[in-house]
């Protein structure tokens, strides 16, 4: 067996160290080793996308990206976006508001790619909406209510602001 | 917390989100030749000589008794079947160990020349010894009749391939054993067909086992039933007395679940020149794959007994055969039979509209049932003429009529109503916690049972807890599928908050919710119901084709009549989710194979599973004519399934001038002439 490494990853704004097998993914690691289980694993390929996180600004698969990769990094879990406040964050909200779930098992991704959409893009069309998210894949709702989530969140980002400071790396809403 | 709440914040349990201490992960070295003899295993923690179980049929679709030879066991004894077969299993107490396990283990083939193709299969050896046939199911339906010599006959060999259910969260189990009680976790539609499946095959009496249903994400038919993987996770939970966990991976959901559709039709309809059909000949061949234990016994005489469409049918002939192929059993997927007939029929319509020149959708008028009558095939079509008329009005279909993109279907949805379903309401501290025998695998049933308990109790929604399955709590239940959940399980919560409210107007004089909150009640009602119900409905898609060929769904219009509305944005959601696996089943949806048996398809987006950016925006209106049953529901899951194909398929053919015939249509298919 190979050694053990190292790592730090600082986790919804909290560094996490340890040791870990060289082979761990950061979805595993996540789940497992921080105990956060709303990231989500569906595919093992980097296609369905449930196991979305934010890593140092960018929406990333963790099921595709080894824990000693994200060595260093910070990252933000859907744990992330309401911690600390009882309230929802406004892309949660949007997504319970338009009946944006059904199963609710992609929805952590779902919601963590569109939060990156909404960080990068004011007044999203359908379009843009149905391009970002074609990384994530959703097999109940048909992602018409999603859509209609994401426009919506758009919205109440606009007029509430984001309540997350964690992350200044996010690109700032042109 | 309310559960979409729950779920936003990434605070659902789901399977795999269980932890226990001790606990060990199952892993299974599978098949790698689609037929074969196993000549040797080593490195393997179990095999078949310790764990000698069967799978045991349950869920929709659902039969006992089948030839003993075919079923399946849970590791494979002495040969296998399909690639993907679970051979022998490993564990450890870390997953990635349990990884590096399976690939220890080493098992020496003899392989054998696989039967794939099911018309094939009819005509080669049979697969097992001591097995008359490969044809595990051979009936006829309807009477034999000679067709008029005068009519006109459609002929067409139309095919449905098979589909994997891919809901996103995969199959999974955590078993623990007490040393007699077994505790099951599971992602299911049915915690009491998980427990009777359980019983059955482990021989263990049914009250020592409990089965919970955590959330499941997504299930399409699927997780009604009960898996090799599932029965060898409890051996192994009662062998070590330590806790157990399965999840499945995606390449193990494409190879080894339990994939649907998989049916071909050879079918001749007859009618007169005037476009009345008269006839209909043929038979449907279901593939079966090589056990028993998914739905495939009871598949092909579904599918033979709704091909009167929603027609009046006279005559009908059709045999319906199941057949022996190596792949994985078929199962249930979203519609389980109910597309596929509809769709034949409904292509055979648009090929006899083509023949005599007529408008397809005058045509559909003219065979329209006018009255309810049980065709010849078995099933009661309910008189459809006058939904037909409105759904031509509704989906606006004057303005298409002479448009060459445009697709049109009309449907008969069979609800599985049939078995009736139980729910418990208890009350307690100023609480209402319910169960229910069906439960919800991203139909949000907490939503509806909230309104109606309502409307039936005056309570506000905040003080309900909609419960998951949990067989400890709820004497008996069926399960979540074929739409059963809107009419039988919502009748059932009326019935027993009906109960209650009379058992408080005995006590109190009258009901009220102060005595309701106040008091301690706690009433089960099974809701019987013996009857199959239906529905009418109606679908109309255009497309546009680009320069290679690829076609962009343009509109997608769904006319449903699904009763009373009991919750409007799921039923938007069901339409829209139904809608996508239907253009899915029709452009990119497939488990193809090579000749030897050998799956082509090893990643979610290979199956086909489309993403936002490839499907428009749906449009629902409902028709709603109430049901006979308490809640005055009825269903609507899999009404786009079986709809869109068919709209997709014709607005296809006439986009393109190509007869279509099979789903997926690949696209070489599609491809345009090179111009010379």
């Amino acid at each position: 067996m190979v050694s053990k490494k190292h790592i730090s990853i600082t986790v919804n704004g909290e560094a996490k160290e340890t040791e870990v097998e060289p082979r761990m993914l950061l979805a595993h690691f996540l789940r497992e080793v921080v105990g956060l289980t709303g990231t989500h694993i569906g595919c093992d390929t980097t296609n369905c996308g449930a196991c979305t996180v934010i890593m140092d600004g960018k929406a990333v698969k963790s099921c595709t990206i080894l824990a000693v990769q994200a060595n260093g990094k910070k990252v933000m879990t859907i744990e992330g976006l309401s911690k600390g406040r009882e309230k929802l964050h406004p892309v949660q909200q949007s997504f319970v508001d338009k009946h944006g779930l059904q199963c609710g098992y992609c929805t952590s991704g779902m919601i963590l790619t569109s939060y990156w959409l909404l960080k990068n893009r004011k007044n999203v069309t359908d379009e843009e909406i149905r391009a970002a998210i074609s990384g994530n894949l959703c097999r109940c709702t048909g992602y018409d209510n999603i859509v209609e989530s994401i426009k919506d969140a758009s919205k109440k980002m606009e007029e509430e602001g984001d309540p997350i400071e964690e992350h200044p790396e996010i690109k700032v809403r042109a | 917390m309310e559960l979409s709440e729950k779920l936003v914040r990434g605070e659902g349990r789901f399977v795999d989100d269980i932890q226990m201490p001790g606990m060990l992960y199952l892993g299974f070295a599978r098949s790698q030749y689609a037929r074969a003899k196993i000549l040797k295993i080593s490195g393997a923690q179990l095999t078949h000589k310790e764990v000698n179980f069967e799978v045991v049929e349950v869920g929709e679709g659902a039969t006992t008794g089948g030839p003993a030879a075919l079923s399946h066991p849970v590791l494979a004894n002495g040969h296998v079947g399909y690639v993907g077969q679970p051979v022998a299993a490993v564990y450890s107490d870390d997953r990635y160990v349990a990884e590096d396990l399976i690939d220890s283990v080493e098992i020496e083939y003899e392989p054998m020349k696989a039967i794939v193709d099911p018309e094939d299969s009819l005509k080669r050896e049979v697969m097992y010894p001591g097995v008359k046939s490969n044809a595990i199911v051979d009936r006829y339906f309807g009477k034999e009749f000679t067709p008029d010599p005068s009519d006109i006959v459609i002929e067409r060999k139309i095919i449905n391939r098979r589909i994997a259910t891919n809901p996103i969260e995969p199959r999974g189990i955590v078993a623990a054993y007490d040393g007699h009680k077994l505790t099951v976790w599971v992602s299911t539609q049915s915690a009491h067909s998980i427990k009777g499946g359980l019983s059955e095959a482990l021989k263990m009496e049914p009250d020592r086992i409990r089965v919970v249903q955590v959330d499941t994400g997504g299930a399409f038919g699927l997780k009604g039933g009960l898996f090799p993987e599932y029965v060898v996770a409890c051996y192994l939970a009662m062998k070590e007395r330590r806790p157990v966990k399965w999840i499945e991976t995606r390449r193990e959901h494409l190879l080894a679940s339990r994939p649907g559709r998989g049916v071909v039709a050879n079918l001749k309809l007859y009618a007169k020149k005037d476009g009345t059909i008269t006839g209909l000949k043929g038979e449907v061949i279901v593939d079966n794959g090589a056990f028993t234990g998914g739905s495939g016994e009871f598949s092909p005489m579904f599918i033979a007994r709704q091909l009167a469409g929603a027609y009046y049918l006279p005559n009908a002939y059709v045999r319906a055969v199941s057949v022996l192929t190596n792949k994985a059993p078929q199962g249930p997927y979203r519609g389980a039979g109910r597309p596929e007939a509809m769709y034949f029929i409904e292509r055979l319509m648009d090929g006899l509209a083509d023949k005599l020149k007529m408008d397809p959708v005058a045509l559909r008028l003219i065979n329209a049932a006018k009255e309810t009558y049980t065709s010849p095939l078995g099933m009661q079509v309910e008189k459809s003429r006058q939904f037909l008329e409105s759904a031509i009005k509704e989906l606006n279909y004057e303005k298409y009529r002479d448009r060459e993109n445009v697709g049109f279907a009309f449907l008969i949805l069979y609800h599985a109503t049939a078995g009736g379903e139980s729910a418990r309401i208890k009350v307690e501290n100023g609480r209402l916690k319910v169960w229910t025998g069906g439960n919800a695998h991203g139909q949000r049933h907490d939503i509806f049972i909230k309104t109606l308990l309502k409307e039936e109790l005056g309570v506000p929604e905040d003080i309900v807890d909609v419960l998951k399955g949990d067989t400890d709590q709820l004497e008996d239940g069926v399960g979540a599928w074929g739409s059963r959940s809107s009419m039988v399980l919502s009748s059932a919560v009326i019935v027993a908050a009906g109960k209650i409210k009379e058992q408080i107007g005995k006590k109190h004089g009258k009901y009220t919710l102060k005595a309701l909150l106040e008091g301690k009640w706690d009433e089960y009602e099974f809701f019987k119901y013996d009857k199959t119900e239906s529905s009418l409905g109606a679908n109309l898609v255009t497309v546009d084709m680009d320069s290679y060929g690829r076609v962009i769904v343009k509109e997608c219009l769904s006319y449903y009549d699904i009763g009373r509305i009991l919750d409007l944005d799921n039923a938007k959601g069901q339409n829209a989710g139904g809608a996508v696996q239907g253009i899915g089943q029709t452009l990119s949806e497939e488990l193809a194979f090579d000749e030897d048996g050998l799956p082509l398809i090893t990643s979610i987006s290979d199956a086909g599973v489309l993403s936002a950016d490839l499907v428009p925006k749906f449009g629902i209106k409902f028709h709603k004519s109430e049901s006979p049953l308490p809640s005055k529901a009825k269903g609507i899951g899999e009404a786009p399934t079986i709809g869109v194909p068919i709209a997709l398929s014709r607005a296809i053919e006439k986009a393109t001038g190509k007869l279509i015939v099979e789903t997926p249509i690949r696209p070489e298919y599609l491809l345009p002439e090179e111009k010379a």
